[in-house]
């Protein structure tokens, strides 16, 4: 880029040509130069994304397509069909209703469990271990979350690790597979290393001056962490929520391997109709982009709310 | 879904304290990742719906003469008969695997008809696949062995004359018990509604609306593959009665758990029935007295199949009864072919589990394709797995 460089004043008439088209040289160079670096992840975002996306959005609008059958006229049957009463009960309603259970249950143990340990870790654990400590809290997530959740079968079922630990001690075995509690904790579990990170990269920054000096005037330990640490970290706890809300919200395996018979969740009833008997694509894309839709609401949330409290420091 | 991986930068030249931007790029990464993640799943679901999307990555060699593209469910393929083939016929085979006939079906819509010259759909989804006109006749004079079809196989309800398919394999679908706890020997499906306090949350289901729908409605009188809206009412009403000791609803999930004891009694497919059976001599597979499903895998040649006459080949190597009897014997599956039946060993011949009497198979039905029903049967499905 030598060449664009603004040459240097010369006195003569066509000086003032040069610097104009220079300046043109400059300005088409800026409009440029990012959009060759943006271009590929653009191109990408835009086929693999956003085209799709609108794909869905169209087929979501056809009521009740099957792929090799010919398409009926546009409307929103597919959306009205998610408020359908079957036997006096909103039965899509109840699995979207279930889904977020799943999801807030999940996030709520997450955030129970997850903050004390990024706490520990960001906070009170060795400097020098807390590389160590993170790299091997992130370590399950290098197995398939497949795998994890057979796992929690081996460990859940009624002659599984679980009730044999129980055993040992004389305590009643417990019968926790194919429950909903089964859920949330494979769920949780699957999740929780995400929580840990995000809300170790937020206590790591807790300006710990501020817990000196409330100590200083006279607040409590548990003041203390209610009035300094929380509000400080509280853009990390509401990234690290809803990060795990999201995800959760749409995961397949876990209610499908610990659930049992009563788990259906939204990522199972768009799955169902895409590749089960009905084969009912435009229900299956209407149901996607209400799920779609939810997700793009929580992730709004997280930015305006991400904003404000980041500018708040 | 894939699980998300954080990106190395987290901790790779992680500087000990991160700046506030820094931190809010974590947050928003976060975020954004989550959000591609869960659209790529609604896309990975929907990109087969247009044909403009691309069948599959191999789908640029599928024209080379001497390559065979075969989509197949895993049972049926092996090295040793992909090696066997082309070491007999020069032909290299390229073999696909799906676990669902919708999965498939998904993907032959998508283009891939053009690439597969061999694809093994069961009954219901030979019929659905021949209404979307996505089958080729199958010409009879070049299946050598065609007349040795058992009498059953020759004209069955989904196929009729097997005019796009040619029956490869079959089994039942019936009930897997451990006897050793189950005393009483289980006979029918009624056993499960008797039985319901022992059985409960000790029991499972196969995760397939027809299946399950289609068994209860047999235990009704009904026909498995019924269109009536009141026998589908009637039948998901009886469900509705033995859901709270159903512990789930698995095609697979049930096997090492029936095996070790956590569970009593699953419904099954013959094959894994069968299979399990060999694992604990304890479990027992029956098919019960009102009549089961029974399911047949099909050898058909897409409309657009490249190299129809490996195509051909291909059926006529996989067929003849020495090949199939060795494939079948090892599968546990039962044969709808005269003198691949003779070539199976005597245990497997006469093990009226694999291969059960007339008497039983008579009052078997195969499942239909119910057409605009299957909307009934979905809506009802959801509220039996959701309630």
């Amino acid at each position: 880029m030598a060449t664009s460089a603004p040459l240097p004043p010369v006195p003569g008439a066509h000086s003032s040509t040069d610097t104009v088209a220079a300046k043109l040289k400059r300005k088409l160079v800026s409009l440029i130069q990012p959009t060759v670096l943006l271009g590929p992840a653009g191109i990408w975002l835009f086929l693999l994304l956003v085209v799709p996306t609108l794909m869905i959005l169209e087929l979501s609008l056809i009521p009740g397509f099957r792929p090799g059958e010919p398409a009926g006229a546009y409307g929103l049957g597919n959306y009205t069909k998610i408020f359908e009463l079957i036997d006096g009960q909103p039965i899509y309603l109840w699995v979207i209703a279930r889904s977020v259970l799943f999801s807030v249950g999940s996030m709520l143990i997450c955030l129970f469990l997850g903050f004390p340990v990024a706490y520990w870790i960001a906070i009170m654990a060795p400097k020098r271990w807390q590389n160590l400590l993170l790299v091997s809290f992130v370590l399950p997530l290098w197995t398939s979350s497949l795998l994890r959740s057979y796992a929690w079968i081996t460990i859940l079922r009624p002659t599984g690790v679980l009730n044999s630990l129980l055993g040992v001690f004389n305590l009643p075995p417990v019968d926790i597979l194919n429950t909903q509690t089964a859920v949330m904790i494979g769920l949780a579990y699957n999740y929780l290393p995400y929580m840990v990170l995000i809300l170790y990269s937020s206590l790591e920054k807790l300006d710990q001056r501020l817990l000196e000096a409330a100590s200083d005037l006279g607040a409590t330990p548990q003041q203390g962490f209610w009035k300094v640490t929380v509000p400080q970290t509280l853009p990390g706890i509401a990234a690290g929520c809803l990060l795990v809300f999201i995800t959760n919200l749409g995961d397949f395996v876990v209610p499908e391997l610990l659930g049992g018979a009563s788990s259906m969740t939204m990522a199972r009833l768009v799955y169902n109709q895409f590749l089960g008997a009905t084969r009912n694509w435009g229900f299956g894309s209407g149901l996607s982009m209400v799920l779609i839709l939810g997700v793009s609401i929580a992730i709004a949330l997280l930015l305006k709310y991400g904003d404000q409290k980041a500018e708040d420091f | 879904m894939p699980p998300v991986h954080p990106s190395d930068s987290r901790f790779s030249g992680r500087s000990p304290r991160l700046s506030a931007s820094r931190r809010r790029f974590l947050q928003l990464s976060g975020a954004a990742l989550s959000g591609a993640v869960l659209t790529n799943c609604a896309r990975n679901i929907g990109s087969g719906s247009t044909d403009a999307s691309p069948a599959s990555p191999a789908s640029s060699s599928g024209g080379g003469d001497n390559t065979l593209h075969v989509y197949s469910w895993s049972a049926y393929i092996d090295d040793d008969l992909l090696k066997s083939f082309e070491q007999e016929t020069g032909i290299k085979v390229v073999a696909d695997i799906y676990d669902s006939n919708e999965t498939m079906l998904a993907k032959i819509q998508a283009g891939g008809g053009k690439q597969y010259s061999i694809i093994y759909p069961s009954d219901y989804m030979v019929g659905q696949m021949a209404e979307l006109n996505l089958l080729s006749p199958i010409d009879k004079e070049r299946v050598p062995g065609y007349s040795d079809l058992l009498a059953q196989w020759k004209s069955p309800s989904y196929d009729v004359d097997n005019k796009d398919s040619i029956p490869y394999a079959w089994g039942t679908t019936g009930l897997v018990y451990n006897t050793e706890v189950l005393t009483k020997p289980v006979t029918d499906w009624s056993y499960l509604w008797d039985n319901k306090k022992q059985l409960s949350g000790k029991m499972t289901l196969l995760n397939d609306v027809r299946e399950v729908m289609g068994f209860t409605l047999k235990s009704l009188g009904f026909s498995n593959s019924s269109k009536d809206p009141k026998q589908i009412e009637a039948a998901y009403k009886k469900l509705a009665q033995l859901k709270p000791a159903i512990s789930s609803f698995t095609t697979d999930g049930w096997r090492d758990q029936i095996v070790v004891g956590d569970l009593l009694l699953s419904h099954a497919y013959s094959v894994d029935g069968i299979d399990a059976m060999a694992s604990n001599p304890k479990l027992q597979y029956v098919i019960p007295s009102s009549g089961a499903t029974v399911w047949t895998d099909t050898i058909v040649i897409p409309k657009a199949a490249p190299n129809v006459d490996a195509a051909y080949k291909w059926i006529a190597y996989t067929i003849n009864p020495e090949t199939a009897a060795t494939v079948l014997a090892r599968l546990k599956f039962a044969t709808p072919n005269r003198k691949t039946l003779e070539l199976l060993p005597k245990e497997l011949r006469e093990n009226p589990a694999l291969i059960p009497p007339d008497a039983v198979l008579k009052k078997c039905e195969v499942l239909a394709n119910v057409d605009t029903a299957t909307d009934l049967y979905d809506r009802y499905w959801t509220q039996l797995t959701s309630g």
